[in-house]
């Protein structure tokens, strides 16, 4: 599309010249090194002279030279060449893309529209599909990670549906939606949807980083916006067949360091012996408090069945193989993908279609996605079709997690495990806590004799099998977004075009949970341990069934919005004045979101495995809601030029959303921008061979943001719990007061910076400060309950975030000078975020879970418990040797990365290409409940560092007196075992659990070759490369960080906070594959 | 280019048509409704008071000897230990939130219907209800927000009152809605079947509401200035609650998940016919065990299950406590059916605070007679197994007429602490922290090695969530010693 368009303003200005009849001719084809193909629109021209031409469609050339001519081949985004001419009549051309030419890079800005970087007043970013794509990424923001200053993406999990968060420029609402605006060819989408996108029919991405980059999106863009172009068809008349096929692999790669000397003991009176005093085996514990491994032969869990059943009778030491190891499989993606494009200069079109099946390293979980995408153009006189529908099928099959959808979404309490009382064991969970003498494997079939219900040793867990064989969640999304774009241009300064889309899905779930029948032998509890079988003295847990039908985006986020947009845009751009080139847009934007969901369900299934809600006993769980938001809005963007070097914009919108009440609905803002380009107009820097590019701008942006949602504006009554008996109902008032009087947020944002491009733009210099505050944040603010309500939403306070973004890109070695070449880039982001105040003598609110806001200080900030210390810091003990919980809190740092680094490197060499990006984030605190977790059942290795022997607390001291204390040297902890790990205040405690949050990742590794060269003689094929990948290789974590990728987070990625793992989650993995590309 | 022209105009016409004046009126949420009716509050308001009572309390159960950690599950250590702070609280403080949560709507209801003469019975219920509520508060945390609770949009940070002024408060209210009654009730709408607790029966509400100010007098009994007990005798005519006039919740309950009644549904047996989790992880203490058995009571094996035969206690800490197979865990006379009524002002209770009373020369009437009665009350709520008559019989439970008034409390408090069993473990605890009875056999204490103190708390501490959300009211009352401070009425 970029190369077309450029085309059409080329042919448009071309001058052409008559060639000389003492010259022979010339022809040849231009191709781009890159993906093979014909390049139309390259300038050729013989050096000295202004005499040129341009390569048509296909890419070919005729031109007459002189002898000993020099042909210049140029053209925008690849590195000019050279040629003296020779005998040889036909000259092709092979063109290598610069990595970025600043200055002629065209930016996709609002709504589609394409600027030169020269005229912006504001921070962006250019991706290449090549670069989402590099390491064949199922998800495209996956394919953004550490590339772009000031982009930070979060992967949340590793779930077989991850959730993914793409943050821009860090937080800015306390607690509302910090993310980008996720916008696909003008439109914006809900960014769920990004996993539903096939990579490989995106053309390029740009990143609009700040306020002002978006003010013309609208509210929704107050947290910038990543805009995607997608793939229009070729215009070389030719058709052109792509294929490519590639196929990765999943390993764990990051889990929790664990324990492996000590066995079984939790605590049990009756398990101490009453000569040595010292704890003895329990063969039904999860706890591992127990005896140090001896390698003797002993009995696990209770005989199979009857008291006088089969023992099963396993060496009392730890097992070769690590439960994790043992459990997690390898998983495989496999994508393939098929494009068809063709066009000529009226017509173009292309088709997409793509499977990716992919499975975990969990065993059973399948995500199976089937894209289809028609997208084209036609051109008729003055009037313009652009559309594009694209259609995707996605079925996943995963275990039933305690972080479920329907748990955190819904609020239906279902978890992944029959398990009533004593508490519901997750996945990950139930085999973190496997002591290490388990073989996990022996128990892999949920209905065999060891690894049943009934007999499944370990009195207080659950068969992790059984979670993954008998209680899944099956969901199929169908996802259609489609657009239509018709355009008029009836003179050279007027076009008009009105914009259609609709993006909707329909997601369907059904969660279903077996039924579990256990033996009388099992429910009488021969241990007398409380066992889970003995809570199901009726015989069984009976199954259960929940079904969600959804019609939104087609994802389970609640909600998650159904988007039918119209956008009308007038484009005036007259030529009133000589050396000014002005544009003038106005719009306007109507959109509405619609979601609507049922649940139905019942944890009383009657027959087993038969799910149905007509076969349960009791009554069914039903719940229904729908959600509809709209929004009109005006605007205005005049872009004055003055000749190419000075660039003014102004932007004004006003918008009326529906969220707000009547009073506050409508507001507006402006932006302004400016933007300088020296190295246009200053003569001795016209022509530098040093600086070759130099561009500064500026900004001051203001933009609303509404953070709430449908409805939230009047108070409401709620079923009360229980009700309705028979005919009497009951209401109670609901928790959350709202208020009509809410306003929107305002985000004003002071940005300037500097684009510098160096010796023919072989060195790359970016830079960019920004500022903002965040005005009138919309909060649900706890608030005591003394007020009759547990939560207020209020306008209160300001927050600032302010940082530094360096992009640098240098091209150490070029393939013109060495047979090798390297570009190697750089880019680094410095956030500082601040709370400046919230309400009126109110120095702190609390945010959930362990995060607050605190005035002066960064948000989200991890707050927590920790020991008592005395005045220099060190933790006071007990009589008994224990360290204490203090009542204050204490603070730890803030939850997100203040600093963020991308290091991009490839090498060339021939046909082969070796890329690499590395990330490193930190100046962040993560709470790893996972650690207090491990050390509640003894697992982890930390719970061992002391051999389980008594010891004196490290740097600690007594207290003596009032403000009096004394180093303890002689007072050790009572119990170094159970005493201290489990029951004492130690584990209760925060502080033990805080580590930083800073690590690097090998996140893409790439080497591709590039075999065209080898395919020369064959017809048909055009090109043909093949290339190794892999993602997220390595992960490199303080030492302090035993427990999992601190990347994770137990939030969700509409949420900003983050710095909370825990238990729930899954092991951090490593992607590493293969792919080929045809191309005919 | 006609057909773009028309398809131009009809995209065109489409947005318009939407633009309608009203196409962003989208302020009513159509899920959940944003008004409501006196009678639906009412019944969502009692049925939330019933569920306080039986499910907040479990800790005052284990510290008041009447509940203990089932050897079976890791207990929660701090509790065990009183090693509670702020941040480690005990569950009592879900009483702070479901207390709060439960006013507001009785308060909306009194608010509501103050200026509709026609609801003046919701509003009296309502009020007389807060009294209920707020009395429980002052009794967990001595001073709370009080005068500037439930004010959301001006006052988000309410300072506290303290719990003597809210007492003296409540009285006033009681009285006001005890004359709210007498003035328009018969006039006024019946509550009727919303009102889940006496069916609309307003002289009742009458009774009830004069029996708690009996209880806020009872309570004051160690402070020189009663002004609860002062009021006593301006509506001494209506009377206190008696067998017959008790306050139960019955909403309907029912064998279905939610529908149960709650403290079987957490401490007996789910829908499905499992036992429910407070049903494992509580089991009998040896305090309470010891001390029935020591009084030859039948109604223990009422209270707790026995296993073969006999009861098997355990005692609070002691890490040698038997498993869940050989222990006793709660009795049938308390877990009787997933569909009983769930009681929140009992006969027997009342009966024993006019039996102090009478002792004190408050009311009128004989203190052994009311004793008697209540005991008999209490024998037949958990059908205990053994004739009442042989039981008062004894010398050791037989009212000592004629003793010294701290004989004759003695002997109602621990008949009281005997009859509150399980169901109302606060109110047990709040006794025994009023006067020091009962005498029991064993000190409560626990027996973990661990135990920060030998001596019970005096009180809990404040939530943590006061602590997040309303500080510097919470840095007010100062640095909470939970083994000193001490609930106003207090010994």
């Amino acid at each position: 599309m970029k190369k077309k368009l450029l085309l059409i303003i080329g042919l448009s200005l071309a001058v052409f010249f008559p060639a000389f009849a003492q010259n022979h001719t010339y022809t040849g084809t231009v191709t781009a090194k890159d993906d093979g193909l014909p390049v139309p629109g390259v300038s050729v021209k013989i050096k000295g002279t202004n005499t040129g031409v341009q390569t048509g469609d296909n890419g070919k050339y005729t031109i007459s030279v002189p002898a000993n001519g020099v042909l210049v081949f140029s053209y925008i985004g690849f590195t000019a060449q050279s040629i003296t001419v020779g005998p040889n009549l036909v000259i092709n051309v092979v063109l290598v893309p610069t990595s970025q030419q600043l200055g002629e890079v065209v930016v996709t800005t609002a709504l589609g529209v394409k600027h030169s970087e020269k005229e912006l007043g504001y921070s962006t970013a250019e991706i290449t599909a090549k670069q989402v794509t590099a390491t064949a990424a199922t998800n495209v923001a996956n394919g953004l990670t550490g590339k772009v200053a000031g982009l930070a993406v979060y992967e949340l999990d590793n779930s077989v549906d991850p959730n993914i968060a793409i943050v821009l420029r860090g937080n800015r609402s306390l607690e509302g939606n910090n993310n980008a605006l996720i916008v696909l060819d003008g439109v914006p989408m809900p960014g769920a949807l990004l996993s539903s996108i096939n990579p490989n029919d995106i053309s390029d991405i740009s990143i609009l980083k700040g306020a002002g980059a978006a003010a013309i999106y609208g509210s929704e863009a107050s947290n910038g916006v990543v805009a995607i172009t997608t793939k229009r068809g070729s215009a070389t008349n030719k058709p052109t067949i792509t294929y490519e096929n590639s196929v990765q692999a999943e390993k764990v790669a990051f889990y929790p360091k664990l324990q492996t000397s000590f066995g079984t003991y939790g605590g049990e009176g009756n398990y101490i012996n009453g000569v040595t005093g010292f704890t003895e085996y329990v063969p039904y514990e999860n706890q591992e408090y127990g005896p140090a491994y001896n390698g003797q032969p002993v009995q696990l869990g209770a005989p199979l069945d009857s008291a006088n059943g089969t023992k099963d009778i396993v060496p009392y030491k730890a097992y070769p193989v690590s439960p994790i190891d043992a459990f997690f499989q390898t998983g495989i993606t496999e994508q393939n993908d098929m494009s068809y494009s063709q066009g000529d200069a009226k017509n173009s079109i292309f088709v997409s279609a793509q499977n990716a099946y992919r499975t975990t390293v969990v065993p059973n979980d399948k995500n199976i996605r089937d894209a289809f995408s028609v997208r084209g153009h036609h051109t008729d006189g003055i009037f313009s079709v652009d559309y594009s529908v694209e259609y995707s099928k996605t079925t996943i099959s995963t275990y039933i997690g305690n972080n479920n959808p329907l748990n955190t979404q819904y609020g239906i309490s279902l978890p992944g495990s029959y398990v009533t009382t004593a508490g519901a064991n997750d996945l990950y969970s139930s085999i973190l806590q496997l002591p290490a003498f388990y073989n996990i494997k022996a128990f892999e079939d949920p209905n065999s004799d060891l690894g049943n219900a009934s007999n499944y040793p370990d009195a207080y867990a659950i068969n992790p099998y059984w979670i993954i064989d008998e209680a899944r969640r099956d969901e199929q999304r169908d996802i259609l977004l489609g657009q239509i774009k018709l355009a008029v241009d009836p003179t050279k300064w007027l076009n008009i075009s009105y914009h259609v889309s609709d993006n909707f899905g329909i997601d369907q779930e059904r969660y279903t949970k077996a039924e579990v029948d256990f033996t009388p032998y099992s429910i009488s509890d021969p241990f007398g341990a409380g066992s889970n079988p003995a809570v199901f003295k009726s015989g069984k847990s009976p199954g259960a069934v929940y079904d969600v039908y959804q019609y939104g985006d087609g994802t389970n986020n609640n909600p998650g919005f159904a988007r039918l947009q119209g956008d009308a845009l007038v484009d005036l751009h007259p030529s009133l004045l000589k050396n000014f080139k002005t544009d003038l847009l106005l719009g306007n934007s109507i959109y509405q979101l619609y979601d609507k969901y049922q649940i139905t369900g019942s944890s009383q299934l009657l027959v087993n495995d038969f799910y149905n809600i007509n076969t349960i006993g009791g009554q069914p769980v039903a719940q229904e809601a729908d959600y509809l938001v709209r929004n009109i809005s005006f605007f205005g963007d005049l872009n004055i030029n003055y000749k190419g070097f000075l660039n003014l914009e102004g932007t004004y919108r006003n918008e009326q959303d529906s969220r707000l009440s009547k009073a506050e609905r409508s507001f507006n803002y402006p932006s302004a921008k400016i933007s300088f380009v020296p190295t246009e107009i200053i003569p001795s820097l016209k022509n530098s061979d040093i600086l070759t590019y130099a561009k500064f701008y500026g900004s001051l942006s203001q933009v609303g943001n509404i953070n709430i949602g449908p409805y939230e504006i009047n108070n409401l009554y709620g079923i009360t719990n229980g009700f309705p008996y028979g005919s009497l109902g009951g209401l109670t008032a609901g928790t959350t007061n709202f208020s009509p009087t809410l306003k929107p947020e305002i985000t004003t944002e002071t940005e300037v910076g500097t684009e510098l491009a160096f010796f023919k733009s072989r060195f790359d210099f970016n830079f960019s400060y920004y500022n903002s505050y965040d005005r009138n944040q919309t909060v649900p603010i706890s608030t005591t309950i003394a007020t009759g309500y547990s939560t207020s939403i209020l306008n209160i306070g300001e927050t600032q975030s302010q940082g530094y973004e360096f992009q640098v890109t240098g091209q150490i070695f070029t393939p013109a000078t060495s047979k090798i070449g390297w570009t190697l880039g750089g880019n680094f982001s410095i956030n500082n975020s601040k709370v400046i105040s919230l309400l009126p003598g109110v120095s702190q609110l609390f945010l959930g879970g362990l995060d607050y806001a605190v005035v002066g200080q960064p948000f989200p900030l991890l707050k927590g418990t920790d020991f008592i210390r005395d005045p220099q810091g060190q933790v006071v003990v007990n009589s008994v040797g224990y360290p204490q919980t203090a009542s204050a809190l204490t603070t730890f740092g803030r939850t997100t990365p203040k600093y963020d680094l991308g290091v991009t490197s490839t090498w060339s060499y021939k046909f082969v290409t070796l890329s690499t990006v590395f990330e490193y984030r930190g100046g962040d605190v993560v709470y790893n409940s996972l650690g207090n977790s491990l050390a509640f059942t003894g697992s982890s290795y930390y719970s061992a560092s002391n051999g389980r022997q008594r010891f004196i607390y490290p740097n600690s001291v007594i207290q003596t007196g009032p403000n009096t204390y004394v180093p303890n040297t002689g007072l050790s902890v009572q119990d170094g075992n159970y005493g201290f790990w489990q029951t004492s205040q130690f584990q209760a405690t925060n502080s033990p659990w805080v580590t930083s949050g800073a690590f690097w990742k090998l996140r893409e590794l790439n080497l591709t070759f590039n075999l065209d060269k080898f395919i020369k003689q064959t017809k048909y094929m055009k090109g043909l490369s093949v290339a190794l990948t892999g993602r997220n290789l390595f992960i490199w974590t303080p030492k302090e960080n035993t427990y999992t990728d601190p990347e994770f987070s137990d939030t969700l990625p509409t949420s900003g906070a983050r710095g909370f793992s825990d238990i729930n989650e899954l092991p951090g993995t490593r992607v590493f594959g293969g792919s080929v590309k045809v191309t005919f | 280019m006609k057909k773009y022209i028309s398809i131009v105009t009809v995209f065109l016409t489409i947005g318009m048509a939407g633009c309608k004046k009203d196409y962003l009126d989208q302020e009513v949420n159509p899920n959940y409704p944003s008004v409501t009716t006196p009678q639906y509050t009412l019944a969502g308001a009692e049925a939330s008071s019933a569920t306080i009572l039986p499910l907040d309390y479990p800790e005052y159960g284990e510290w008041g000897g009447i509940w203990c950690f089932s050897g079976s599950y890791t207990p929660v250590s701090q509790f065990q230990e009183f090693a509670v702070s702020i941040s480690v609280a005990p569950s009592p403080n879900d009483a702070w939130n479901d207390l709060y949560s439960n006013l507001t709507n009785y308060n909306n209801l009194q608010v509501s219907s103050e200026s509709v003469p026609a609801d003046a019975n919701f509003e009296a219920i309502a009020m007389i209800m807060k009294a209920f509520d707020f009395e429980q508060l002052v009794d967990n945390y001595n001073n709370v927000p009080y005068t500037q609770a439930f004010q959301p949009s001006t006052i988000l940070f309410p300072a506290y009152d303290t719990g003597q002024f809210i007492y003296n408060d409540l009285v006033k209210q009681l009285d006001a809605a005890i004359a709210l009654i007498s003035k328009s009730g018969a006039s006024a709408t019946n509550p009727g079947t919303s009102d889940i607790i006496y069916g609309g029966n307003m002289a009742n509400w009458q009774i009830f509401a004069n029996t708690l100010k009996l209880r806020l007098a009872i309570r004051q009994s160690n402070l020189s200035t009663n002004v609860a007990q002062a009021d006593l005798a301006s509506t001494a005519s209506i009377g206190y609650i008696g067998v017959g006039t008790e306050a139960d919740c019955q909403p309907g309950y029912t064998d279905a998940l939610g529908k149960q009644n709650p403290f079987y549904a957490v401490y007996g047996f789910d829908q499905n016919g499992n036992p429910a989790s407070g049903y494992e992880t509580q089991r009998a203490n040896i305090v309470a065990s010891n001390l029935m058995k020591s009084l030859n009571d039948p109604r223990d094996s009422a209270y707790y299950q026995t296993v073969s035969g006999a009861i098997n206690a355990l005692q609070l800490g002691n890490p040698q406590n038997a498993s869940n197979a050989i222990s006793s865990p709660i009795g049938p006379g308390l877990i009787k059916s997933s569909s009983q009524p769930e009681p929140i002002f009992t006969s027997y209770e009342s009966l024993f605070l006019q039996a102090e009373a009478a002792a004190r020369g408050w009311i009128q009437g004989s203190a052994a007679a009311f004793y008697n009665a209540a005991i008999t009350a209490s024998f037949n709520a958990v059908n205990a197994q053994g004739s009442v008559t042989t039981y008062l019989a004894q010398s050791a439970v037989a009212y000592p007429t004629g003793g010294t008034l701290n004989q004759q409390v003695q002997a109602i408090i621990t008949q009281k602490y005997i009859s509150l069993n399980s169901l109302f473990n606060l109110e047990a605890y709040n006794e025994f922290r009023r006067t020091g009875f009962p005498v029991l056999p064993q000190n409560p204490a626990s027996q973990d090695p661990a135990a920060v103190s030998q001596t019970l708390p005096t009180r809990i501490p404040y939530p943590l969530s006061e602590l997040n959300t309303n500080t510097n009211n919470l840095n007010a009352q100062g640095t909470i010693n939970i083994f000193t401070d001490k609930i106003f009425w207090a010994k």
